[in-house]
C-alpha cells in the first residue's frame, strides 16, 4: 500500500488506501479493545458514491456518475473549474497564494510530520500533504500540455478519469485545513490552500460540497438565517429558555439584551451553541451583565449566527455570509462586534471577510478572548474563586484563532487566573494541532465519515489530551476538563470523548473558557458546570 | 564572438526573466488575507509567541506596532540558512543547505570576478602576490569560487542520488526535477575541470575583461563547455521551479506575513477601496447553480 503514488489516483483498484497502521495512543487507550473498529463502507455507498479513495465517504454530494456521458461531463466541469483557478476574474481573492503553492513545491517533503492526519493514520501515502497537491498539478500538466512524452518528463503522468476526479474530491475532505503544514515549509507554500481550492473547484464549478456545509450550512443560513435552520422567532424563544434556565441556576434573573440600537458591542455566538451548549452563551449573558457592559444580540437575519462556512469552501458564499453579518452590526448601529467562542467565525470575520467592506459598512470585529482577559486579569471586575476550579484544566488551542489569528495569550492568562491546576498540551499555542473537526469535519457526520474523524483527524488531538492529564487520567473521581474556546473544536472532542467514553470511564469533560469563568464566580452557591453540580463537596 | 553575445544574453535574461517573474506575482489582485502566525513583524513583545494585535482589546483604536527589524531578520535567517528546514528537517538540510551554500558564494565569486576584471581593465594585474585590494579580491575570489564550486557540486549531486533512494522523495520528483539537479551539478562539474587547470580563476577575470570590453572569450574546449552550460542553465533557471528565489519573497511577504487590517481611515482602506473598481478582464464565472442559476439552467 505505501507503494502508492499520485499517479495512481485514477487506477481501476477497488480501494486506492486501506489504512493499517494507526498511531498508538497513550494509557489507558494502549490496551487491545479500548476503542471501536472502523465500520466498512455498504455496498450501496460504493455504487452510488466515492468509497474507493479510503473506504470513507465524506462527500455526500459527489455521487457516482451512471452513464458514459455523466462520466465525461464530470471530468469536463471539474477541467473547466481547475482552470478558473488561475483566472484573475475568477478566482481574484486567492490567486496569488494558490499559485505561488502550486508552482513551487520542492516537494522536500517537510509538511508530512506537521501533519496530524498523516502521522494518526501510520502514514498511509494519501494523507501526505504533497500527495494532494501533487495529483491536482498532475492533472492540470496533463490537461494543459497533453500526455506527449516531453509532458510526462515535466510531470503530466497521470490519467484523467472520472475516477480520478472523484478520489481527489473525496481527498480534499481529508485535510483539516489547519495549516500546521505551512508553518513548516521552507518556501511559505500551503498545502491546506491547494485542498480548500480542490474545494471551490467541486463547489464553486460543479455545485459539489458535503450537504453539512453547503445545503444545510451556508444555503440555509442565508435562506433562514442561520445553518441551524433556527429562525428570529426560534431565536427569540431560545432566548427566552436561557433566560429561565438562568434564573433558575443562579437564583437572579438576567435580561438578556436584544436588538438593543447604538449598544456598544454586538456579541455574535455560533447559533449551535443555543442548542448544543447553552450554558456558553448564558455564561457569556452572566460576564456581560455582571461586568457592566453597553452589549446586545441581534436577531435580524444571520445577525444571531456568526457561522460562516463559506471559509471551508466556497469564496462566493462566505463574502455573501460576511457582508450579510457586517449588515446586521451596520444595522443595529453597534460601535464593535465581538466574536464569541467560534474559531472559524473569528477568522471568517476578522481574517478571510476583512477585504469587503470600507468606511461605515466596515465594523470593527473583535475576539472575545482579550474582553475576558481584560475583565478578569486586568481589571479583576469579577470576585473569583479559583479553587472551584481546583481540578485538571488543559487548554486546546482553535487553529482558527490561535495559528491563523496569533490570539494566544489571553486565554491562558484567563486560565492560569481561575484554574489552579491548568497544564499545557504539547505543543501549544501557534504550534498545537487541529481538533480533527477543522474545516467543517466536526459537522460532516454522513455514511462512516465519522469513523475517519474520530480514529484518525481526531487522534492526535485526543492523544494530546490523554497526555495532558497522565497524572489523573484512571483516576475516574477526578473530573477533568479540556477547554476549547471554540463551537467546532468542543463538537469534535465531544465526539471523540463519547467515541472512547473518556467522559464515561475516565471523567475527563469538555466546555468552552466563560463556563470556568463563571464557575469561579463567589456569588453563585451552585456550580455552574453539571458535571460538578452531583460533587458539592470538592468546593 | 558567440560565447561573448551568449554570456551577455544569459546574464540578461537571468535578471530580465527573474524581474518579469517577480512582476506578474506583483501585479496579480490583491488577494484575500491568508496570513500565518507567528508572523515576524509583530510588536517585539508578541512575535516570539507568534502573538498578533489581535490580542488587544479595541485594537483597531490603537496605533499598530510593526518590527520591521524582526521581518528583516526573520527574513535573513530563511535566506541565509534555510532555516524552516533546519529546524523541521535537519536530516536533508544539510545537503540542501550545502548547495544553496554553494551558490551564493558562486554570487559572491561573480561578483568578485567583475571587481577583479574592472581593475585589471584599469592597469592592474590581480594575483597571489599582487598587495591592496587586488590581492583582497584574488584571495576572496578564489576561496569563495573553490567553496561555492564544491559545495555546488556535493549538493546538487548528493540531493540528486538522495532522491533517487529515497524512496518518499522519488516517489515524488518528476523527471524534470532530476534533470534540474543533474543540471546544477554538471556547470559545477565541468566548473571543477576549468578549476583544476587555472586555480587562480584566471581565466574567469579573463571572460570580465572580454565582457568590460566587448571583445571575444578566448577559451579551450572545456571552458567553452562550461560556458555554455553555465549560461543555458542561467537562462533555464528563471523559467523553472528553481526561480523559487521569486516565490519565497512572495509566499513569506505578501501572503503568510501580510496581516495589515483594513482599518477605517488607513491606507490599506484605500487600496481595498481602489480593488472594488476591478473590472473583469473577461467574461468567465463560476458555473454551479448557487452562483450562477442561469448557466446552470442553460446546460439542461
Amino acid at each position: 500500500m505505501s507503494k502508492i503514488r499520485p499517479q495512481d489516483m485514477g487506477k481501476p483498484v477497488e480501494q486506492v488506501c486501506q489504512i493499517e497502521n494507526l498511531m498508538p495512543l497513550p494509557a489507558p487507550y494502549d490496551k487491545p479493545g479500548m476503542e471501536p473498529d472502523f465500520k466498512a463502507p455498504k455496498d450501496s455507498w460504493k455504487e452510488n458514491y466515492c468509497a474507493t479513495l479510503d473506504g470513507f465517504v465524506g462527500n455526500d454530494t459527489l455521487t457516482r456518475p451512471k452513464t458514459k456521458e455523466e462520466q465525461d461531463e464530470m471530468v469536463k466541469k471539474f477541467l473547466s473549474g481547475l482552470e478558473k483557478l488561475f483566472n484573475a476574474d475568477t478566482n481574484r481573492g486567492m490567486l496569488q497564494p494558490f499559485m505561488l503553492s502550486f508552482e513551487y513545491c520542492a516537494k522536500c517533503n517537510t509538511c508530512a510530520d506537521a501533519c496530524h492526519v498523516f502521522k494518526s493514520s501510520g502514514e498511509a501515502e494519501i494523507y501526505r500533504p504533497i500527495f494532494r497537491s501533487e495529483v491536482l498539478r498532475k492533472i492540470y500538466q496533463k490537461h494543459k500540455k497533453g500526455g506527449s512524452l516531453v509532458n510526462r518528463f515535466l510531470g503530466g503522468d497521470i490519467d484523467i478519469n472520472y475516477e480520478t476526479v472523484m478520489r481527489l474530491g473525496e481527498l480534499a475532505y481529508r485535510c483539516n485545513l489547519c495549516r500546521r503544514c505551512a508553518q513548516t515549509c521552507p518556501l511559505g507554500l500551503d498545502n491546506g490552500l491547494l485542498a480548500r481550492e480542490i474545494r471551490k473547484i467541486f463547489s464553486m464549478e460543479m455545485g459539489i460540497a458535503p450537504k453539512p456545509l453547503h445545503e444545510s450550512g451556508t444555503m440555509k443560513q442565508l435562506a433562514t438565517g442561520s445553518s441551524t435552520g433556527i429562525t428570529k422567532d426560534a431565536f427569540l424563544d431560545l432566548i427566552e429558555f436561557m433566560e429561565d434556565d438562568l434564573y433558575e441556576l443562579t437564583g437572579k434573573k438576567y435580561k438578556v439584551p436584544v436588538d438593543k440600537k447604538g449598544a456598544d458591542i454586538l456579541l455574535v455566538h455560533n447559533a449551535g451553541e443555543y442548542m448544543a451548549w447553552p450554558e456558553n452563551p448564558a455564561a457569556f449573558t452572566i460576564i456581560m451583565e455582571e461586568a457592566g457592559l453597553n452589549w446586545t444580540l441581534s436577531s435580524d437575519m444571520i445577525g444571531y449566527d456568526n457561522v460562516n462556512y463559506g471559509l471551508f469552501y466556497d469564496d462566493v458564499q462566505g463574502k455573501k455570509i460576511g457582508a450579510a453579518q457586517l449588515k446586521a452590526a451596520k444595522d443595529l448601529g453597534v460601535r464593535r462586534i465581538i466574536q464569541a467562542e467560534c474559531g472559524h467565525a473569528h477568522k471568517a470575520s476578522m481574517v478571510s471577510q476583512d477585504r469587503i467592506a470600507v468606511g461605515a459598512d466596515n465594523i470593527p470585529r473583535e475576539s472575545c478572548l482579550p474582553l475576558l482577559e481584560e475583565l478578569v486579569v486586568k481589571k479583576k471586575v469579577f470576585k473569583l474563586d479559583p479553587s472551584r476550579n481546583n481540578f485538571p484544566v488543559t487548554l486546546h488551542d482553535p487553529c482558527n484563532i490561535v495559528r491563523m489569528m496569533g490570539i494566544v495569550q489571553p486565554q491562558r492568562n484567563v486560565l492560569k487566573a481561575i484554574a489552579p491546576q491548568f497544564r499545557e498540551m504539547t505543543p501549544h499555542g501557534v504550534n498545537n494541532y487541529c481538533c480533527g473537526g477543522g474545516s467543517g469535519f466536526a459537522i460532516m457526520n454522513s455514511f462512516n465519515f465519522t469513523d475517519f474523524r474520530n480514529k484518525v483527524s481526531s487522534r492526535m488531538k485526543f492523544k494530546q489530551i490523554l497526555n495532558a492529564f497522565q497524572d489523573t487520567i484512571e483516576d475516574e473521581n477526578t473530573p477533568k476538563y479540556v477547554c476549547a474556546p471554540c463551537s467546532n473544536c468542543k463538537g469534535a472532542i465531544r465526539d471523540i470523548l463519547e467515541f472512547y467514553q473518556a467522559t464515561a470511564k475516565f471523567n475527563v469533560h469538555y466546555g468552552g473558557l466563560v463556563e470556568l469563568i463563571v464557575n469561579a464566580m463567589v456569588q453563585f452557591d451552585k456550580p455552574f458546570m453539571e458535571f460538578l453540580r452531583d460533587d458539592e463537596d470538592m468546593f | 564572438m558567440f560565447l561573448t553575445l551568449f554570456t551577455y544574453l544569459s546574464i540578461i535574461a537571468f535578471f530580465g526573466l527573474s524581474l518579469y517573474k517577480a512582476a506578474q506575482f506583483a501585479k496579480m489582485p490583491m488577494h484575500g488575507r491568508w496570513e500565518l502566525y507567528p508572523v515576524p513583524k509583530e510588536a517585539d513583545d508578541k512575535r516570539h509567541y507568534g502573538g498578533s494585535f489581535y490580542e488587544d482589546v479595541e485594537y483597531w483604536n490603537k496605533p499598530r506596532q510593526v518590527s520591521h527589524v524582526g521581518e528583516i531578520v526573520d527574513m535573513l535567517k530563511e535566506m541565509l540558512f534555510i532555516k524552516n528546514l533546519f529546524v523541521n528537517q535537519r536530516r536533508q538540510w544539510w545537503i540542501c543547505y550545502a548547495m544553496h551554500l554553494g551558490i551564493y558564494l558562486l554570487f559572491l565569486w561573480a561578483a568578485m570576478l567583475f571587481v577583479g576584471g574592472i581593475i585589471e581593465v584599469s592597469g592592474t594585474a590581480v594575483t597571489a602576490t599582487a598587495g591592496g585590494i587586488a590581492g583582497f579580491v584574488y584571495y576572496i575570489t578564489l576561496l569563495s569560487g573553490a567553496a561555492g564550486g564544491i559545495l555546488l557540486a556535493v549538493g546538487a549531486i548528493g540531493m540528486f542520488f538522495k532522491r533517487i533512494f529515497d524512496e518518499t522523495l522519488n516517489k515524488y520528483t518528476n523527471p524534470n526535477e532530476f534533470f534540474n539537479l543533474f543540471f546544477l551539478f554538471a556547470v559545477a562539474a565541468t566548473g571543477l575541470v576549468v578549476w583544476s587547470g587555472d586555480i587562480g580563476f584566471n581565466y574567469g577575470r579573463e571572460i570580465m575583461v572580454s565582457l568590460l570590453t566587448f571583445s571575444p572569450i578566448q577559451a579551450d574546449f572545456a571552458l567553452t563547455v562550461h560556458i555554455l552550460l553555465l549560461g543555458a542553465v542561467m537562462i533555464y533557471i528563471p523559467q523553472s521551479k528553481m526561480s523559487h528565489y521569486v516565490g519565497k519573497y512572495f509566499s513569506f511577504h505578501k501572503v503568510l506575513w501580510e496581516n495589515t487590517p483594513n482599518l477605517r481611515g488607513s491606507e490599506m482602506e484605500k487600496i481595498v477601496k481602489e480593488s472594488f473598481n476591478y473590472q473583469p478582464k473577461t467574461k468567465t464565472s463560476w458555473s454551479a447553480p448557487h452562483i450562477n442559476p442561469g448557466a446552470a439552467q442553460s446546460e439542461k
